[in-house]
């Protein structure tokens, strides 16, 4: 099993800016590290909270601030991928209790979608292949709020204890929910 | 799914398919898998739905991401300026250095400063002892921030629960007490894993009468004492919340956000009052603020 990534065990690039002594703060430059590596891979999972862009733009602007200080406090580097999934979780989540009163929750699936052409050569092929995309997408969001999280947090590369740490869930809990969300895929599949 | 004792369990072959098996497991599912055409067929099924929701998930949602260069040079710009703060708090302290150096130049006089520094040191040493062994320990201001969570470890957590099952039962009766090891979780969340465990009660942010559940990002380390926005205060309101909830007087929804975003300004807003009584607020301390205001801690 591959072992959890501190700071330090991470490759990133344009450094070089960081080495100026009248430039960023190491701290800086570590921050701005890992935001190239995790921005994509956070803004997804905020955004499947139901928030939307903007929103979601701004929590992962939190996360980073938050992980500065945290840094800069000389608080832990271990795993902190998971660290910063984590405070994502946590605002996000925090948003869309803010948003519940004042906008009607949006699903981000839905509202997100923007489709890429299918490069099937055929017609058939083609509306198969996007009748089995949003079957498998329909299960996904069908499921429990933990599975989802569960099968999100996967599908962007943490392993099984960076999910339980994420959503304070032990890690037994965590391959339960796993197992069944993709039972419940392959049934969708007619498999 | 596959439940024969012959064969691996699907969490088993999925764990192995993610490599999370031990390194004796993983051998022996896997000479299993040589053998066995029923779970080679399993997980291949399993490899072919991951595949499939990949797939869907960077055909759907992947090209919607916008640029990340705005994002970036306003993190970039934000860092830049909390990066700066520490930096004119330490200039400050070298111009004060350098007039203490210019003005007290005098070795003797230097002496005597330190001299009554250290008294003064011990004296205020004597009174925070002479404090804490009378409640009012220097730990308080800590324990008066902690009053409400942070927002980042803490946001609340729901269940989906109906009114039905929120109301079917009375508010106590659902407040169950957290576990040694979530506890010491929390604690550790929160940077107070030393802390004395009588100065604080695990508490659920939004209760779980209210639908809150007992995840950790619901949980945080109350101050139950020596606060005047104490832990007894807060069970006021999630009785009168859970009331007004089954009474339909409040949505759910509306409950567990204002409990979540700020418990304080919902008791105001419930109690209509300013402040709790002191029955149940800190008997012993008043409120901090307007403390420092009197100059009096």
């Amino acid at each position: 099993m591959p072992p959890y990534h501190s700071i330090s065990e991470l490759s990133f690039p344009g450094t070089g800016a960081c080495t100026h002594a009248a430039g960023p703060s190491e701290i800086e430059c570590e921050v701005m590290r890992l935001f190239e590596q995790f921005r994509d891979p956070l803004l997804r999972y905020a955004l499947s909270f139901g928030i939307c862009m903007h929103d979601a733009e701004e929590v992962i602007q939190e996360v980073f601030l938050s992980l500065f200080r945290h840094l800069q406090l000389g608080r832990s580097r271990k795993n902190l991928r998971g660290w910063v999934f984590r405070v994502t979780h946590n605002l996000a989540l925090k948003q869309r209790y803010a948003n519940q009163g004042s906008r009607v929750r949006m699903n981000a699936d839905e509202t997100n979608m923007h489709e890429q052409s299918d490069p099937s050569p055929n017609p058939e092929e083609h509306l198969s292949n996007a009748q089995r995309r949003q079957r498998l997408l329909a299960v996904v969001n069908a499921l429990g709020e933990a599975e989802q999280h569960c099968i999100r947090l996967r599908a962007e590369g943490l392993r099984y204890r960076e999910i339980a740490e994420v959503l304070g869930i032990s890690l037994g809990s965590v391959s339960v929910l796993l197992a069944r969300s993709i039972e419940r895929l392959i049934r969708a599949d007619g498999r | 799914m596959l439940r024969d004792e012959l064969h691996i369990s699907d969490e088993e072959l999925l764990q192995a398919v993610d490599g999370e098996l031990g390194t004796r497991r993983a051998a022996q599912v896997q000479a299993h898998l040589a053998a066995c055409w029923n779970c080679r067929a399993r997980v291949t099924d399993i490899e072919a739905a991951i595949a499939g929701l990949v797939r869907a998930q960077r055909q759907t949602n992947q090209p919607k991401l916008p640029s990340a260069d705005g994002p970036r040079a306003l993190l970039r710009a934000e860092l830049a300026e909390l990066a700066r703060q520490p930096a004119i708090h330490s200039a400050i302290h070298s111009v004060i250095h350098a007039w203490m150096r210019r003005t007290w130049i005098n070795p003797a006089r230097l002496t005597a400063i330190s001299l009554a520094v250290a008294m003064s040191g011990l004296f205020g040493g004597l009174i925070l002892f002479h404090r804490a062994s009378h409640g009012l320990n220097g730990n308080t201001a800590s324990l008066e921030r902690g009053v409400l969570p942070e927002s980042n470890l803490t946001p609340g957590a729901t269940r989906a629960v109906s009114i039905g099952e929120v109301c079917s039962i009375l508010h106590e009766q659902v407040v169950r007490e957290v576990s040694d090891s979530v506890r010491k979780q929390v604690f550790e969340e929160y940077g107070i894993k030393n802390a004395r465990s009588e100065d604080y009660e695990i508490d659920y942010l939004i209760a779980p009468g209210l639908g809150g559940t007992d995840y950790i990002q619901n949980l945080w380390p109350q101050p139950s004492w020596n606060v005047k926005w104490s832990s007894y205060v807060k069970d006021e309101l999630e009785e009168r919340l859970h009331q007004m909830v089954c009474s339909g007087d409040l949505d759910l929804p509306t409950a567990q956000r204002e409990i979540a975003s700020d418990w304080i300004a919902a008791y105001k807003k419930y109690f209509h009052t300013e402040a709790p009584p002191s029955r149940i607020g800190a008997s012993v301390l008043p409120d901090l603020t307007q403390q420092s205001a009197g100059g009096n801690i």
